[in-house]
Protein backbone atom coordinates (compact mmCIF):
# COMPACT_ATOMS: atom_id res chain seq x y z
CA UNK A 1 0.00 0.00 0.00
CA UNK A 2 1.78 3.31 -0.78
CA UNK A 3 1.54 6.56 0.93
CA UNK A 4 -1.19 7.91 -0.83
CA UNK A 5 -3.65 5.16 -0.59
CA UNK A 6 -2.93 4.47 3.08
CA UNK A 7 -3.76 8.51 4.09
CA UNK A 8 -6.58 7.85 1.67
CA UNK A 9 -7.85 5.16 4.00
CA UNK A 10 -7.12 7.09 6.73
CA UNK A 11 -9.00 9.90 5.73
CA UNK A 12 -12.16 7.96 4.85
CA UNK A 13 -11.94 6.16 8.61
CA UNK A 14 -11.27 9.42 10.31
CA UNK A 15 -14.21 10.87 8.33
CA UNK A 16 -16.35 7.63 9.18
CA UNK A 17 -15.61 8.04 12.67
CA UNK A 18 -16.57 12.11 12.94
CA UNK A 19 -19.45 11.04 10.88
CA UNK A 20 -20.81 8.51 12.80
CA UNK A 21 -19.90 10.92 16.41
CA UNK A 22 -21.88 13.86 14.48
CA UNK A 23 -24.92 11.21 14.09
CA UNK A 24 -24.29 10.08 17.76
CA UNK A 25 -24.30 13.78 19.03
CA UNK A 26 -27.23 14.80 17.36
CA UNK A 27 -29.84 12.00 17.37
CA UNK A 28 -30.13 12.47 21.11
CA UNK A 29 -30.43 16.23 21.01
CA UNK A 30 -33.08 15.58 17.99
CA UNK A 31 -35.08 13.46 19.82
CA UNK A 32 -34.87 15.96 23.39
CA UNK A 33 -36.10 18.61 21.58
CA UNK A 34 -38.40 16.99 18.84
CA UNK A 35 -42.60 17.56 20.12
CA UNK A 36 -44.54 15.11 22.01
CA UNK A 37 -46.25 12.53 19.38
CA UNK A 38 -49.23 11.98 21.47
CA UNK A 39 -50.77 12.41 24.73
CA UNK A 40 -50.26 9.59 27.60
CA UNK A 41 -54.33 8.49 26.94
CA UNK A 42 -53.83 7.87 23.12
CA UNK A 43 -54.62 11.09 22.37
CA UNK A 44 -58.33 10.66 23.64
CA UNK A 45 -60.26 13.01 25.02
CA UNK A 46 -63.72 12.77 27.15
CA UNK A 47 -66.29 15.03 28.83
CA UNK A 48 -69.64 14.66 30.15
CA UNK A 49 -72.20 15.57 27.31
CA UNK A 50 -73.85 17.98 29.76
CA UNK A 51 -70.68 20.09 29.19
CA UNK A 52 -72.16 21.57 25.83
CA UNK A 53 -75.59 23.24 26.68
CA UNK A 54 -77.83 23.30 23.24
CA UNK A 55 -76.55 26.30 21.33
CA UNK A 56 -73.24 26.51 23.06
CA UNK A 57 -69.55 25.08 22.53
CA UNK A 58 -66.94 24.23 24.54
CA UNK A 59 -62.82 24.42 23.47
CA UNK A 60 -60.73 21.46 24.41
CA UNK A 61 -56.79 20.47 24.08
CA UNK A 62 -56.79 18.04 21.59
CA UNK A 63 -53.55 16.24 20.47
CA UNK A 64 -51.63 19.71 20.80
CA UNK A 65 -53.81 21.47 19.46
CA UNK A 66 -57.42 23.05 20.58
CA UNK A 67 -60.62 21.76 19.42
CA UNK A 68 -64.25 22.87 19.90
CA UNK A 69 -67.03 20.52 20.34
CA UNK A 70 -70.54 22.58 19.27
CA UNK A 71 -74.27 21.82 20.27
CA UNK A 72 -76.55 23.24 17.68
CA UNK A 73 -80.13 24.42 18.94
CA UNK A 74 -81.65 21.64 17.42
CA UNK A 75 -79.48 19.27 19.84
CA UNK A 76 -76.87 17.55 16.99
CA UNK A 77 -73.13 17.32 17.96
CA UNK A 78 -70.00 18.24 15.93
CA UNK A 79 -66.60 18.58 16.88
CA UNK A 80 -64.01 20.40 15.00
CA UNK A 81 -60.76 21.90 14.87
CA UNK A 82 -60.54 25.33 16.04
CA UNK A 83 -57.66 25.93 14.32
CA UNK A 84 -58.48 28.63 11.18
CA UNK A 85 -57.45 27.39 7.73
CA UNK A 86 -56.45 30.88 6.85
CA UNK A 87 -53.69 31.86 9.42
CA UNK A 88 -54.16 29.32 12.48
CA UNK A 89 -55.88 31.45 14.98
CA UNK A 90 -58.50 30.11 17.63
CA UNK A 91 -62.17 31.04 15.85
CA UNK A 92 -64.72 32.09 18.37
CA UNK A 93 -68.19 31.12 19.00
CA UNK A 94 -71.07 33.59 18.15
CA UNK A 95 -73.71 31.87 20.83
CA UNK A 96 -76.16 35.16 20.00
CA UNK A 97 -75.22 34.50 15.64
CA UNK A 98 -74.41 30.58 15.99
CA UNK A 99 -71.61 30.81 13.80
CA UNK A 100 -67.71 30.89 14.22
CA UNK A 101 -65.74 34.32 13.76
CA UNK A 102 -62.04 33.95 13.47
CA UNK A 103 -60.71 37.63 15.26
CA UNK A 104 -58.02 37.57 13.22
CA UNK A 105 -59.46 38.14 9.76
CA UNK A 106 -63.00 38.26 10.19
CA UNK A 107 -63.10 34.59 8.62
CA UNK A 108 -67.11 33.08 9.36
CA UNK A 109 -67.94 29.22 9.61
CA UNK A 110 -71.32 27.91 9.87
CA UNK A 111 -71.19 25.19 12.86
CA UNK A 112 -70.63 22.54 11.55
CA UNK A 113 -67.29 24.46 9.82
CA UNK A 114 -67.81 25.54 6.33
CA UNK A 115 -66.74 28.96 5.41
CA UNK A 116 -69.23 31.53 5.12
CA UNK A 117 -67.13 34.21 4.23
CA UNK A 118 -63.59 35.91 4.97
CA UNK A 119 -60.17 34.75 4.07
CA UNK A 120 -60.55 30.88 5.03
CA UNK A 121 -59.39 29.15 2.13
CA UNK A 122 -60.71 25.73 3.37
CA UNK A 123 -63.83 24.44 6.05
CA UNK A 124 -62.49 23.80 9.41
CA UNK A 125 -61.36 20.22 10.02
CA UNK A 126 -63.97 17.95 11.34
CA UNK A 127 -63.03 15.63 14.72
CA UNK A 128 -64.30 11.86 15.16
CA UNK A 129 -66.32 11.25 18.08
CA UNK A 130 -68.49 8.52 19.81
CA UNK A 131 -71.44 9.73 22.89
CA UNK A 132 -71.89 6.69 25.20
CA UNK A 133 -74.00 7.03 28.18
CA UNK A 134 -73.75 10.26 28.05
CA UNK A 135 -69.67 10.79 27.61
CA UNK A 136 -68.34 12.06 25.00
CA UNK A 137 -64.79 10.44 23.50
CA UNK A 138 -63.24 12.55 20.79
CA UNK A 139 -60.52 10.79 18.72
CA UNK B 1 -9.91 27.34 -12.16
CA UNK B 2 -12.38 25.02 -10.08
CA UNK B 3 -15.20 26.93 -8.22
CA UNK B 4 -13.59 25.88 -5.11
CA UNK B 5 -10.73 27.75 -5.78
CA UNK B 6 -12.41 30.56 -7.16
CA UNK B 7 -14.64 30.30 -3.79
CA UNK B 8 -11.24 30.61 -1.44
CA UNK B 9 -9.66 33.25 -3.94
CA UNK B 10 -12.39 35.43 -2.99
CA UNK B 11 -12.21 34.78 0.86
CA UNK B 12 -8.42 34.66 0.84
CA UNK B 13 -8.04 38.62 -1.15
CA UNK B 14 -10.47 39.69 1.82
CA UNK B 15 -9.30 38.13 4.83
CA UNK B 16 -6.00 36.66 3.77
CA UNK B 17 -6.60 33.38 4.72
CA UNK B 18 -2.75 32.13 4.00
CA UNK B 19 -1.37 34.62 6.29
CA UNK B 20 -3.73 33.78 9.36
CA UNK B 21 -2.88 30.15 8.67
CA UNK B 22 0.50 30.84 8.20
CA UNK B 23 0.97 33.16 11.44
CA UNK B 24 -1.74 31.33 13.52
CA UNK B 25 -1.27 27.62 12.29
CA UNK B 26 1.47 26.37 10.94
CA UNK B 27 4.13 29.22 11.49
CA UNK B 28 2.71 29.12 14.82
CA UNK B 29 5.90 27.53 16.59
CA UNK B 30 6.11 25.72 20.17
CA UNK B 31 8.90 24.26 21.99
CA UNK B 32 10.50 21.17 20.92
CA UNK B 33 10.24 19.94 24.17
CA UNK B 34 6.58 21.01 24.72
CA UNK B 35 4.27 18.26 26.83
CA UNK B 36 0.90 17.18 26.95
CA UNK B 37 0.22 18.96 29.90
CA UNK B 38 -0.02 21.88 27.24
CA UNK B 39 -3.09 20.85 25.78
CA UNK B 40 -4.96 21.49 29.43
CA UNK B 41 -6.19 24.89 28.27
CA UNK B 42 -7.98 23.14 24.84
CA UNK B 43 -9.58 20.48 27.28
CA UNK B 44 -11.00 22.93 29.17
CA UNK B 45 -12.33 24.87 26.45
CA UNK B 46 -13.79 21.83 24.86
CA UNK B 47 -15.20 21.01 28.43
CA UNK B 48 -16.92 24.64 28.74
CA UNK B 49 -18.17 24.02 25.33
CA UNK B 50 -20.01 21.15 25.91
CA UNK B 51 -21.44 23.15 29.69
CA UNK B 52 -22.96 25.78 27.29
CA UNK B 53 -24.58 23.28 24.77
CA UNK B 54 -25.61 20.87 27.54
CA UNK B 55 -27.13 23.66 29.46
CA UNK B 56 -28.84 25.47 26.78
CA UNK B 57 -30.17 22.20 26.22
CA UNK B 58 -31.04 22.08 29.81
CA UNK B 59 -32.96 25.54 29.55
CA UNK B 60 -35.39 24.11 27.38
CA UNK B 61 -37.08 22.19 30.18
CA UNK B 62 -35.97 23.62 32.78
CA UNK B 63 -38.19 25.86 35.36
CA UNK B 64 -36.49 28.27 37.68
CA UNK B 65 -39.89 28.28 40.08
CA UNK B 66 -39.16 26.88 43.40
CA UNK B 67 -42.72 25.04 43.37
CA UNK B 68 -41.82 23.49 39.83
CA UNK B 69 -37.66 23.80 39.33
CA UNK B 70 -37.52 19.86 41.26
CA UNK B 71 -40.10 18.85 39.18
CA UNK B 72 -38.59 19.80 36.17
CA UNK B 73 -35.45 18.23 36.79
CA UNK B 74 -37.33 14.98 37.14
CA UNK B 75 -39.28 15.07 34.28
CA UNK B 76 -35.73 16.49 31.76
CA UNK B 77 -34.48 13.00 34.05
CA UNK B 78 -37.35 10.77 33.59
CA UNK B 79 -39.69 11.57 30.12
CA UNK B 80 -37.62 13.80 27.81
CA UNK B 81 -35.79 11.78 25.40
CA UNK B 82 -31.83 11.76 26.22
CA UNK B 83 -32.93 14.02 28.95
CA UNK B 84 -30.52 11.68 31.67
CA UNK B 85 -27.98 11.81 28.98
CA UNK B 86 -28.04 15.34 29.03
CA UNK B 87 -28.52 16.28 32.69
CA UNK B 88 -25.61 14.04 33.28
CA UNK B 89 -23.49 15.70 30.88
CA UNK B 90 -23.82 18.46 32.88
CA UNK B 91 -23.55 17.56 35.75
CA UNK B 92 -20.34 15.44 35.68
CA UNK B 93 -18.90 18.18 33.02
CA UNK B 94 -19.23 20.70 35.61
CA UNK B 95 -16.80 17.96 37.81
CA UNK B 96 -14.59 17.44 35.20
CA UNK B 97 -14.44 21.59 34.74
CA UNK B 98 -13.45 22.09 38.47
CA UNK B 99 -10.32 19.09 38.23
CA UNK B 100 -9.38 20.24 34.92
CA UNK B 101 -8.76 23.68 36.31
CA UNK B 102 -6.82 22.25 38.86
CA UNK B 103 -4.61 20.09 37.00
CA UNK B 104 -3.91 22.70 34.22
CA UNK B 105 -2.93 25.45 37.49
CA UNK B 106 -1.14 22.43 39.17
CA UNK B 107 1.26 21.46 35.89
CA UNK B 108 1.84 25.88 34.82
CA UNK B 109 3.11 25.95 38.39
CA UNK B 110 4.86 22.82 38.65
CA UNK B 111 6.47 24.00 35.13
CA UNK B 112 7.39 27.15 36.86
CA UNK B 113 5.44 28.56 33.51
CA UNK B 114 3.51 31.39 36.17
CA UNK B 115 6.61 33.35 36.69
CA UNK B 116 7.73 36.75 35.04
CA UNK B 117 6.38 37.38 32.13
CA UNK B 118 3.18 35.27 32.56
CA UNK B 119 1.57 37.01 35.51
CA UNK B 120 -1.50 38.37 34.08
CA UNK B 121 -2.23 34.80 31.91
CA UNK B 122 -1.82 33.54 36.01
CA UNK B 123 -3.61 36.06 37.49
CA UNK B 124 -6.59 35.68 35.09
CA UNK B 125 -6.41 31.76 35.10
CA UNK B 126 -6.93 32.04 39.20
CA UNK B 127 -9.79 34.61 38.10
CA UNK B 128 -11.44 31.98 35.98
CA UNK B 129 -10.47 28.72 38.76
CA UNK B 130 -12.35 31.37 41.62
CA UNK B 131 -15.25 31.43 38.13
CA UNK B 132 -15.75 28.28 37.74
CA UNK B 133 -16.46 27.11 41.55
CA UNK B 134 -19.12 30.00 41.22
CA UNK B 135 -20.47 28.96 38.58
CA UNK B 136 -21.00 25.25 40.16
CA UNK B 137 -21.81 26.66 43.52
CA UNK B 138 -24.54 28.61 41.63
CA UNK B 139 -25.47 25.54 39.50
CA UNK B 140 -26.12 23.22 42.58
CA UNK B 141 -29.05 24.57 43.44
CA UNK B 142 -30.93 24.67 40.59
CA UNK B 143 -32.61 21.37 40.70
CA UNK B 144 -34.04 22.22 44.52
CA UNK B 145 -33.53 18.73 45.68
CA UNK B 146 -33.00 18.28 49.79
CA UNK B 147 -28.65 18.32 49.06
CA UNK B 148 -28.66 21.16 46.40
CA UNK B 149 -30.82 23.32 49.08
CA UNK B 150 -29.22 22.19 52.22
CA UNK B 151 -25.48 22.59 50.83
CA UNK B 152 -26.26 25.96 49.55
CA UNK B 153 -27.19 26.98 53.32
CA UNK B 154 -24.19 26.00 54.38
CA UNK B 155 -21.79 27.52 51.89
CA UNK B 156 -24.34 30.78 51.70
CA UNK B 157 -23.76 31.02 55.78
CA UNK B 158 -20.22 30.53 55.69
CA UNK B 159 -20.38 34.40 54.57
CA UNK B 160 -21.77 35.17 57.70
CA UNK B 161 -18.64 35.02 59.36
CA UNK B 162 -17.40 38.14 58.10
CA UNK B 163 -17.48 40.45 61.00
CA UNK B 164 -20.26 43.21 60.98
CA UNK B 165 -21.19 43.06 57.43
CA UNK B 166 -21.49 39.12 57.14
CA UNK B 167 -25.22 38.98 58.44
CA UNK B 168 -26.49 41.74 55.83
CA UNK B 169 -24.12 39.96 52.96
CA UNK B 170 -25.59 36.38 53.91
CA UNK B 171 -29.07 37.90 53.41
CA UNK B 172 -28.41 39.46 50.25
CA UNK B 173 -26.79 37.05 48.64
CA UNK B 174 -29.89 34.61 49.60
CA UNK B 175 -32.46 37.07 48.54
CA UNK B 176 -33.63 36.30 52.29
CA UNK B 177 -32.93 35.53 55.80
CA UNK B 178 -33.24 31.99 54.67
CA UNK B 179 -32.30 29.76 51.72
CA UNK B 180 -35.92 29.99 49.48
CA UNK B 181 -37.05 30.97 46.20
CA UNK B 182 -35.47 34.67 45.77
CA UNK B 183 -32.20 32.56 46.31
CA UNK B 184 -33.35 30.42 43.19
CA UNK B 185 -33.79 33.27 41.03
CA UNK B 186 -30.75 34.92 42.41
CA UNK B 187 -28.60 32.01 41.87
CA UNK B 188 -30.35 30.93 38.27
CA UNK B 189 -29.28 34.56 36.95
CA UNK B 190 -25.60 34.30 38.07
CA UNK B 191 -25.54 30.88 36.66
CA UNK B 192 -26.40 31.31 33.26
CA UNK B 193 -26.22 34.92 32.52
CA UNK B 194 -23.63 37.09 35.11
CA UNK B 195 -21.24 34.10 35.62
CA UNK B 196 -20.96 32.85 31.99
CA UNK B 197 -20.59 36.28 30.32
CA UNK B 198 -17.59 37.17 32.82
CA UNK B 199 -16.03 33.87 32.36
CA UNK B 200 -16.34 34.31 28.63
CA UNK B 201 -14.59 37.65 28.93
CA UNK B 202 -11.55 36.51 31.72
CA UNK B 203 -11.12 33.12 28.88
CA UNK B 204 -11.14 35.89 25.75
CA UNK B 205 -8.31 38.17 28.38
CA UNK B 206 -6.57 34.73 28.94
CA UNK B 207 -6.08 33.90 25.34
CA UNK B 208 -4.93 37.24 23.67
CA UNK B 209 -2.48 37.11 27.20
CA UNK B 210 -0.95 33.77 25.85
CA UNK B 211 -1.03 35.36 22.23
CA UNK B 212 0.89 37.94 22.92
CA UNK B 213 3.57 36.72 25.12
CA UNK B 214 3.73 33.64 23.65
CA UNK B 215 3.93 30.12 25.00
CA UNK B 216 6.39 29.49 27.67
CA UNK B 217 9.21 26.37 27.78
CA UNK B 218 9.12 23.90 29.82
CA UNK B 219 12.39 23.26 31.76
CA UNK B 220 12.47 19.48 31.32
CA UNK B 221 15.39 18.29 29.05
CA UNK B 222 17.29 21.02 28.50
CA UNK B 223 20.71 21.84 29.52
CA UNK B 224 19.00 25.84 30.70
CA UNK B 225 16.22 25.73 32.96
CA UNK B 226 16.35 28.95 33.63
CA UNK B 227 13.70 31.79 32.71
CA UNK B 228 14.40 33.23 28.96
CA UNK B 229 13.06 36.69 29.65
CA UNK B 230 15.41 39.25 30.10
CA UNK B 231 12.95 41.75 32.07
CA UNK B 232 12.38 45.31 31.53
CA UNK B 233 11.19 45.53 28.14
CA UNK B 234 8.13 43.45 26.08
CA UNK B 235 9.22 40.68 24.08
CA UNK B 236 6.82 38.28 22.36
CA UNK B 237 8.87 34.28 23.77
CA UNK B 238 9.29 32.98 20.09
CA UNK B 239 10.81 29.35 19.38
CA UNK B 240 12.81 29.77 16.66
CA UNK B 241 13.35 26.18 14.53
CA UNK B 242 10.27 24.90 16.96
CA UNK B 243 7.53 22.08 15.96
CA UNK B 244 4.59 23.68 14.33
CA UNK B 245 1.11 24.12 16.46
CA UNK B 246 -0.45 22.30 12.95
CA UNK B 247 -0.63 19.86 12.17
CA UNK B 248 2.15 18.89 14.76
CA UNK B 249 0.79 19.77 18.29
CA UNK B 250 -3.24 19.76 17.69
CA UNK B 251 -3.07 16.34 17.54
CA UNK B 252 -1.99 15.99 20.28
CA UNK B 253 -4.69 18.14 21.77
CA UNK B 254 -7.04 16.43 19.63
CA UNK B 255 -5.37 13.20 20.75
CA UNK B 256 -5.86 14.39 24.99
CA UNK B 257 -9.45 16.01 24.03
CA UNK B 258 -10.44 12.47 23.05
CA UNK B 259 -8.62 10.16 25.84
CA UNK B 260 -10.40 13.15 28.63
CA UNK B 261 -13.88 12.65 26.19
CA UNK B 262 -13.41 8.88 27.16
CA UNK B 263 -12.56 9.19 30.99
CA UNK B 264 -15.68 11.62 30.61
CA UNK B 265 -17.92 9.18 28.86
CA UNK B 266 -17.25 6.39 31.23
CA UNK B 267 -18.31 8.08 34.17
CA UNK B 268 -21.47 9.16 32.55
CA UNK B 269 -22.32 5.36 31.85
CA UNK B 270 -20.55 3.32 34.32
CA UNK B 271 -20.93 5.84 37.55
CA UNK B 272 -23.58 8.21 36.59
CA UNK B 273 -24.49 8.67 40.19
CA UNK B 274 -20.83 9.22 41.69
CA UNK B 275 -21.63 13.11 42.28
CA UNK B 276 -24.86 12.17 43.90
CA UNK B 277 -26.23 11.21 47.26
CA UNK B 278 -29.84 9.93 48.13
CA UNK B 279 -30.62 13.67 49.17
CA UNK B 280 -30.42 14.55 45.57
CA UNK B 281 -33.65 12.90 44.78
CA UNK B 282 -35.73 14.05 47.34
CA UNK B 283 -37.64 17.15 46.47
CA UNK B 284 -36.18 19.85 48.75
CA UNK B 285 -38.02 20.17 52.24
CA UNK B 286 -37.22 24.01 54.15
CA UNK B 287 -38.45 22.23 57.74
CA UNK B 288 -36.02 19.38 57.79
CA UNK B 289 -32.52 19.16 57.34
CA UNK B 290 -30.95 15.83 56.10
CA UNK B 291 -27.97 14.52 57.75
CA UNK B 292 -24.30 14.52 57.03
CA UNK B 293 -24.62 17.14 54.47
CA UNK B 294 -21.51 17.58 52.74
CA UNK B 295 -20.48 20.38 49.77
CA UNK B 296 -19.17 18.87 46.79
CA UNK B 297 -16.11 17.34 46.48
CA UNK B 298 -13.86 20.75 45.73
CA UNK B 299 -15.07 22.70 48.55
CA UNK B 300 -14.58 19.26 51.02
CA UNK B 301 -11.18 20.93 52.39
CA UNK B 302 -12.28 24.46 52.84
CA UNK B 303 -15.32 22.60 54.32
CA UNK B 304 -13.07 20.50 57.29
CA UNK B 305 -10.43 23.76 57.44
CA UNK B 306 -13.51 25.83 58.42
CA UNK B 307 -14.55 22.80 61.11
CA UNK B 308 -10.69 22.69 62.40
CA UNK B 309 -10.95 26.60 63.63
CA UNK B 310 -12.92 27.33 66.77
CA UNK B 311 -13.72 30.71 65.49
CA UNK B 312 -15.29 30.65 61.55
CA UNK B 313 -13.78 33.90 61.20
CA UNK B 314 -10.30 32.78 61.42
CA UNK B 315 -10.89 29.60 58.90
CA UNK B 316 -12.03 32.16 56.21
CA UNK B 317 -9.48 34.29 56.67
CA UNK B 318 -6.31 31.61 56.68
CA UNK B 319 -8.35 30.14 53.55
CA UNK B 320 -8.54 33.64 52.34
CA UNK B 321 -5.15 34.12 52.80
CA UNK B 322 -3.86 30.85 51.25
CA UNK B 323 -5.97 31.67 48.07
CA UNK B 324 -4.36 35.71 48.04
CA UNK B 325 -0.51 34.13 48.64
CA UNK B 326 -1.57 31.57 45.76
CA UNK B 327 -2.71 34.11 43.38
CA UNK B 328 0.00 36.43 43.77
CA UNK B 329 2.86 33.41 43.27
CA UNK B 330 4.46 34.72 40.75
CA UNK B 331 5.16 38.61 42.61
CA UNK B 332 6.55 36.59 45.20
CA UNK B 333 8.57 33.87 44.00
CA UNK B 334 10.75 35.79 41.50
CA UNK B 335 14.04 33.45 41.15
CA UNK B 336 15.13 32.44 37.40
CA UNK B 337 15.04 28.73 37.66
CA UNK B 338 11.96 27.12 36.61
CA UNK B 339 13.33 23.16 36.86
CA UNK B 340 11.33 22.24 39.97
CA UNK B 341 13.98 19.55 40.73
CA UNK B 342 16.15 23.02 41.63
CA UNK B 343 13.97 24.77 43.90
CA UNK B 344 13.69 22.55 47.22
CA UNK B 345 12.07 24.81 48.75
CA UNK B 346 9.20 25.28 46.11
CA UNK B 347 8.57 21.00 45.42
CA UNK B 348 8.31 20.87 49.28
CA UNK B 349 5.39 23.90 49.52
CA UNK B 350 4.08 22.13 46.05
CA UNK B 351 4.12 18.22 47.32
CA UNK B 352 3.27 19.63 50.83
CA UNK B 353 0.32 21.70 49.75
CA UNK B 354 -1.63 19.25 47.59
CA UNK B 355 -1.04 16.11 50.70
CA UNK B 356 -2.49 18.76 52.56
CA UNK B 357 -5.10 19.41 50.13
CA UNK B 358 -5.90 15.91 49.71
CA UNK B 359 -6.08 14.96 53.14
CA UNK B 360 -8.33 17.85 54.07
CA UNK B 361 -10.37 16.45 52.00
CA UNK B 362 -10.61 13.11 52.56
CA UNK B 363 -11.04 14.55 56.00
CA UNK B 364 -13.89 16.60 55.40
CA UNK B 365 -16.04 13.52 53.41
CA UNK B 366 -15.41 10.88 56.70
CA UNK B 367 -15.85 13.62 59.02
Amino acid sequence: MNISSRRKFLVACLGGIAAAGTGATLYPVYKYLAPKQADENGGKVSFRESDVPPGGAKFFDFRGETAVMVREKSGALIALSAVCTHLGCIVQWQTDKQDFLCPCHAGRYTPDGTVISGPPPRPLAKLPFTVTDGTISIG
Amino acid sequence: MTSMKRLYDWFEVRLGIKELVEKNLTGYLLPRNINCWYSMGSIILFIIALQVVTGILLLVYYIPEADKAFGSVTAIMNTMPFGWLIRMCHVIGSNMMILFVMLHMLSTLFMGSNKSPRELNWLSGFILFTLVQAICLTGYLLPWSQLSFWATTVATNSVGAIPYIGQFLVEFLRGGKLVGAPTLGRFYTLHITVIPLTMAAVVGMHLFFLERIGVSTPPFGLDNTKNRWPGGVFRYDDHPGGIPFFPNYILQDMTSIALYFAIFAAVVFFYPNIFFTKDSFVQANPFQTPAHIKPEWYFLANYQTLKLFPNEFIGLSIQGAAMTFLALLPFVDRGNEKLPLKRPLFLTCFIGGLILYIALSIWGHYS
